[in-house]
């Protein structure tokens, strides 16, 4: 029997499912892309600097913008999510529910709904470290690039004062949740991650202090565009963070939190203890860790990062961090290759968070596919079934990792939709 | 070659090493099975409130008892610092039931008549427990201190007594410790029969 629907639907707008996107689009196929924020670019985008290359994300994402822009064959929804699939291979059935933006597509993004905007709320593209007035551009690098207006003014004065600002008629407060139905050939989740949940991991402290930060976190405070335009310091008194430890496997192989290793969290390190160093002549950066698993080609980088005497590498998975007396997080510990036992101070403690495959626990994938213990999603579920995993939902992978995967499920895709 | 290597090092003594205790540990000792599991990151012996105290440290004592150092294990005091806190418990993030596998390395040192286990102080501590118990059917908390202290000799208990007065007059006061006759469960033959039972049943299991 034919295929009734030619059309791959990709859940998750991130670096995995844009990928798997383009591929499929170049390659002919006509694609619907999901993504559940109000714009694409996922976890990527909020990085300062990524591997292999260390570039800016603007690039990549750049690049990719560009290749959906030209490209017909690609409609992309934002703040919509699948809510239920039905049916099999070639056939389908899928209800989309999309969230009000309250900003339609005659946004220019001049930024007069901001100005005329008076609350603030926590900004999640800096994960709470700062806030963002209720009418707001997700990021700099937001694609599509336009405003988003946060529920929460929608009746008040102050919505009203938004919606007056705009001169181009884009906002549109009685925007409702809606729903709408696709039929496609095959889907392709690209759901991505979170950080683990660092909160859980008690003896740690990252309640207790605010300088006990995660290294998503890190990244943030480490980008031109993040809460503190790029400067290191330390969250609690805006001081320069000059000692600072990288606690490595903070939830990773551990069976307690994540049993498996989260596999990007060592060159993670790598590249903060650099930004600090960076910033930084006299700065000293501990690195915490079990042990090194900076794979493949990266090895150059570790060698280069150890060769840096303001860097100690610590082989210790510390017991606890506490908060001292003079309100600096202090690391104790036993240091494995003396047997030492250390409690270290430190202006901010970073703790290196595992990735959580956002299918494990936030979003319940609405349909039967196959996942590991971890709640990872297998490439390819059951034979002659249309399902297909890419990125991080697949496994913990690195960047250029999750882009081979989803290359390799925009192709399952292309064949299983094709017959 | 490598049995004799520690000898070559300067400045450390010979070992002995027993390349059949790892084996024996992982078969013989409570949650031995698991101490294979062990990846050495150290937050048990770094969670340790007493890891100060203790020669090695469980991460360091497990590695000795992967390498066969039988005797350097047994003679420990590792074991007998454990408080039974349990943090290490909780936090090993490969679920070595660290606890269980030190208190039964230090039963396993005093049964194999190894002095140091004889004469740590939790030893002492826990025979003058069982006398108590075996006696009274209860913990009867100034005559089983002083048999621990009497462990050390009249002069030494008589002296650990006197430094410990003040506590023992404030508990009194509180009503934490009592004046006047030992309280005694009603069934200590009973008790002391149930207890032979289990001594029997564990020098069955071990097939002593």
């Amino acid at each position: 029997m034919a295929p009734n629907s030619q059309t791959i639907l990709v859940v998750g707008g991130g670096i995995a499912g844009i990928s798997a996107a383009i591929e499929a689009a170049e390659a002919g196929a006509d694609v619907v892309l999901l993504e559940r924020s109000p714009t694409l670019g996922g976890r990527v985008a909020g990085l300062n600097r990524y591997f292999p290359k260390l570039c800016h994300p603007t690039c990549g994402l750049e690049i990719n913008y560009q290749r959906i822009k030209k490209n017909k064959n690609i409609k992309l929804f934002t703040m919509a999510q699948v809510a239920t699939v039905e049916g099999q291979a070639g056939n389908y059935k899928v209800t989309v529910k999309t969230t009000p933006r309250h900003v339609n597509a005659k946004c220019t993004a001049c930024g007069a709904c901001s100005e005329a905007a008076t609350s603030e709320i926590p900004n999640p593209f800096n994960y709470g470290l700062d806030t963002v007035k209720a009418a707001y551009l997700p990021h700099e690098m937001a694609f599509p690039m336009r405003y988003v207006i946060d529920g929460s003014v929608v009746g008040t004065p102050e919505g009203d004062a938004i919606k007056s600002s705009c001169k181009y008629d884009a906002v549109d407060l009685e925007e409702k949740e809606k729903t709408f139905d696709l039929t496609v050939g095959a889907i392709i989740w690209a759901t991505g991650w979170k950080p683990y949940d660092a909160a859980r991991i008690e003896p740690y402290s990252y309640s207790e202090s605010p300088d006990i930060i995660t290294n998503v976190e890190m990244e943030r405070l480490a980008a031109h565009n993040g809460p503190t335009k790029g400067q290191i310091v330390r969250p609690s008194d805006g001081e320069p963070a000059r000692k600072v430890a990288l606690i490595q496997c903070a939830g990773s192989r551990d069976t307690n939190h994540l049993p498996y290793c989260s596999a990007i969290c060592c060159l993670g390190s790598l590249k903060h203890a650099a930004f600090v160093r960076q910033q930084y002549d006299d700065s000293q950066v501990d690195i915490y860790y079990i042990d090194i698993r900076a794979h493949d080609k990266l090895e150059a980088f570790y060698q280069k990062v150890k060769a840096d005497s303001g860097i100690h590498f610590i082989k210790s998975k510390p017991g606890s961090i506490v908060v001292g007396e003079d309100g600096r997080p202090t690391v104790c510990g036993e240091d494995t290759l003396g047997r030492d036992i250390y409690a270290n101070a430190y202006d901010i403690v970073v703790l290196a968070t595992g990735m959580e495959p956002c299918s494990a626990r936030e979003y319940r994938v609405p349909v039967e596919v196959e996942m590991d213990d971890y709640g990872f999603i297998v490439p390819k579920t059951g034979n002659g079934s249309g399902i297909f995993s890419a990125g991080v939902a697949q496994g913990p992978n690195d960047v250029s990792t999750s882009v081979q995967t989803a290359t390799a499920a925009a192709l399952r895709a292309i064949q299983a939709v094709r017959g | 070659m490598t049995a004799n290597m520690a000898a070559t090092i300067p400045g450390q003594s010979a070992r002995k090493y027993d390349l059949g205790f790892a084996r024996w540990v992982y078969e013989n000792i409570e949650g031995g099975d698991k101490l294979s599991m062990c990846m050495q990151c150290g937050v048990c012996s770094g969670s340790c409130p007493l890891g100060t105290e203790m020669d090695y440290g469980p991460r360091k004592l497990f590695m000795m008892v992967r390498a066969g150092m039988k005797d350097a294990v047994l003679k420990a005091n590792t074991m007998y610092n454990c408080t039974s806190c349990y943090s290490c418990v909780v936090r090993c993030p490969r679920g070595v039931p660290v606890q269980y596998i030190l208190q039964d390395l230090g039963r396993a040192a005093a049964r194999m008549g190894y002095q140091e286990a004889k004469t740590t102080d939790n030893a002492r501590f826990a025979k003058a427990f069982i006398w108590s118990t075996r006696k009274f059917g209860r913990t009867d908390e100034r005559l089983f201190t002083f048999k621990y202290y009497l462990s050390f000799g009249l002069g030494e208990a008589i002296k650990k007594a006197m430094a410990n007065m003040s506590i023992a007059i404030k508990l009194v006061k509180t009503k934490r410790m009592h004046l006047g006759m030992p309280h005694r469960i009603k069934g200590t033959k009973d008790l002391n029969a149930i207890l032979a039972k289990a001594a029997e049943i564990e020098k069955r299991e071990q097939g002593i």
